[in-house]
């Protein structure tokens, strides 16, 4: 698979402060790549440098294999921190400075993307009228103006409402489905959880880990068996593994493995020869928030 | 460049300040100029000591000299467009337009030509509003005895230059300070009193470096009214004076642009 982007060796201080070390990763095509880090961990900064609005000190980034340009950013649907429209204009007129600087779409696709975002009744109010919400709206419009095949969103469900987070959820997904790129920074683990093919985890400007969401989450295989005698069932486990342990709330029986070695037919299998009969087996991802937690010591 | 001028345009067709302060400078050109010609010239011609020396001079307020008349009048009031040039830089730090211009497309050196097309749009307003005053004024003082309409309209260009360096300056220390109140303080200070102090004081001390202060640079492309300078050599030395000036102005123009792209190219947006 190819990348769209690759960050090489990216370095950026704030006078003293260094804000990004080092970083590098590769964007593949096709894919969701969430940015995660808690506040202040350089998500932020990483993207604006390669939108061109910072400047790194050092290191390098390629986009589709090429130095970032203006040509290129046209091509790219890009919301980087905060909607930053004109104030006295309204969504259409705004929309027409976006289309107008990066050529992306015609007069109908200003239309369509404002009814995408539901923001079609209030087109021809002036920006300096709309709440948070509508002001994110009309950023995720504009990102999605000409229908790029990469888009950069820098957290991108800010100040929406509960249902305004489900359709942008929805929509990312609609775009990943229909062949697009997304890089999407956020500090909402729920939401990079649901949407993201690929994450890279920074903490105070570090890339901690990166690559395929399903290998960054999954750091071992977490079985979760259950049978009518817990007690026999984890004995029989111990076989596999010594690191068993019984929830009785769920009733279950957790085995935790090396990754990639949980062989669950093998499991099931062996209890079946020594008479214990399985009701629910399970391997079960850790969930993001707990891998988040773990690799930034929180 | 058809790109920079009809995005520009899409930002300041329906930007009320703008259109206010054109409706304001509209305004306040054509007054201003009137109020001049009818108490600061008319009024001195019935004056027994000063109206005899006037008779001999040719009316300031008709064809050829009004461009020039009219033009040293406006100049005064250059601080009006510069308001508007401040105000719309500054937005664009304000509201973070200027990165999102960046994001959605331009080079930096882009964004800095669009800025440079504003001032350009502005400055040529400007001159227009001074051109149709100008126009209307010498028309309706017109006698047999007056130039020709286009004779003296050196200082429609000379008008234009003036005012797109000190609408330059008025961009350079909006960028450089990127708040609309301060950088509004900072330009109006210097515009009045503190270069006028400065002018003022470099006369007084014969100091011939005053020529060189950035906007007495392009003060003295439009010298003063004839009616102003009595002293015939003194008029002589202004008019050969001024005509140096164009060249200082355009390097002035020059330095200011250069740094304005080189301040825009190296500095985090």
């Amino acid at each position: 698979m190819s990348s769209v982007l690759a960050v090489n060796g990216i370095t950026k201080f704030y006078g003293r402060i260094r804000a990004l070390n080092n970083v590098s990763f590769e964007v593949p095509q096709g894919s969701v790549f969430g940015i995660l880090g808690p506040n202040g961990s350089g998500k932020t900064t990483l993207l604006s440098i390669i939108l061109d609005v910072l400047k790194a000190n050092n290191g390098s980034f390629l986009w589709f294999g090429h130095p970032g340009s203006p040509e290129q950013r046209k091509k790219i649907g890009s919301l980087l921190e905060t909607p930053n429209f004109y104030h006295y204009l309204s969504a259409i007129d705004n929309l027409k400075v976006t289309q107008s600087i990066s050529g992306r779409g015609g007069k109908e696709d200003i239309n369509e993307v404002l009814k995408k975002v539901k923001l079609y009744e209030r087109r021809k109010s002036r920006f300096k009228t709309y709440s948070l919400g509508m002001k994110q709206r009309l950023a995720i419009a504009a990102s999605l103006l000409g229908d790029p095949k990469v888009l950069v969103l820098d957290e991108p469900t800010n100040g929406l409402d509960p249902v305004g987070i489900a359709e942008i959820r929805e929509l990312i997904v609609e775009l990943k489905n229909s062949g697009h790129t997304i890089i999407m920074a956020s500090h909402l683990l729920d939401e990079v959880e649901k949407v993201c093919t690929h994450v890279a985890i920074l903490k105070t400007g570090d890339v901690i880990t990166t690559g395929d969401v399903n290998e960054v989450l999954q750091d071992e295989d977490v079985v979760e068996v259950s049978a009518a005698d817990l007690n026999a069932l984890a004995r029989i486990l111990q076989q596999f593994n010594s690191n068993v342990s019984i929830n009785n709330v769920s009733n279950t029986v957790q085995l935790l493995l090396p990754k990639g070695t949980a062989k669950l037919d093998e499991i099931n299998s062996t209890c079946f020869e020594k008479g214990i009969v399985l009701n629910h087996l399970l391997l079960k991802k850790k969930r993001l928030e707990a891998r988040f937690f773990e690799l930034t010591n929180n | 460049m058809t790109n920079l001028i009809k995005t520009e345009w899409l930002k300041l067709k329906k930007y009320w300040a703008f259109w206010w302060m054109t409706g304001i400078v509209a305004l306040a050109y054509p007054a201003m100029n009137y109020l001049i010609y009818a108490n600061g010239y008319k009024d001195q011609l019935d004056d027994p000591k000063v109206g005899p020396i006037l008779r001999m001079l040719p009316n300031p307020f008709t064809f050829p000299d009004v461009w020039q008349t009219v033009a040293f009048i406006s100049s005064c009031f250059i601080f009006l467009p510069a308001i508007v040039v401040i105000m719309f830089i500054t937005n664009e730090y304000t509201y973070k337009t200027h990165r999102q211009n960046i994001i959605d497309g331009w080079s930096r050196k882009g964004f800095m030509t669009s800025k440079m097309i504003d001032v350009a749009i502005i400055s040529l307003l400007v001159t227009i509003v001074y051109f149709i005053t100008a126009s209307i004024i010498g028309t309706a003082n017109a006698t047999s005895t007056s130039g020709k309409f286009w004779e003296g309209t050196q200082y429609i260009g000379l008008f234009f230059l003036q005012t797109f360096s000190q609408l330059s300056l008025a961009l350079l220390i909006a960028l450089l300070v990127r708040k609309a109140f301060l950088a509004l303080g900072i330009f109006l200070f210097y515009f009045f009193p503190l270069e006028v102090i400065l002018e003022g004081l470099g006369r007084k001390h014969s100091i011939s470096m005053r020529e060189f202060l950035p906007l007495e640079i392009s003060d003295r492309l439009i010298p003063y009214p004839r009616w102003f300078v009595r002293d015939q050599k003194e008029w002589d030395a202004l008019i050969a004076q001024s005509h140096m000036h164009i060249l200082y102005t355009i390097l002035l123009l020059a330095v200011t642009w250069g740094i304005c792209f080189w301040i825009n190219a190296k500095r985090d947006l």
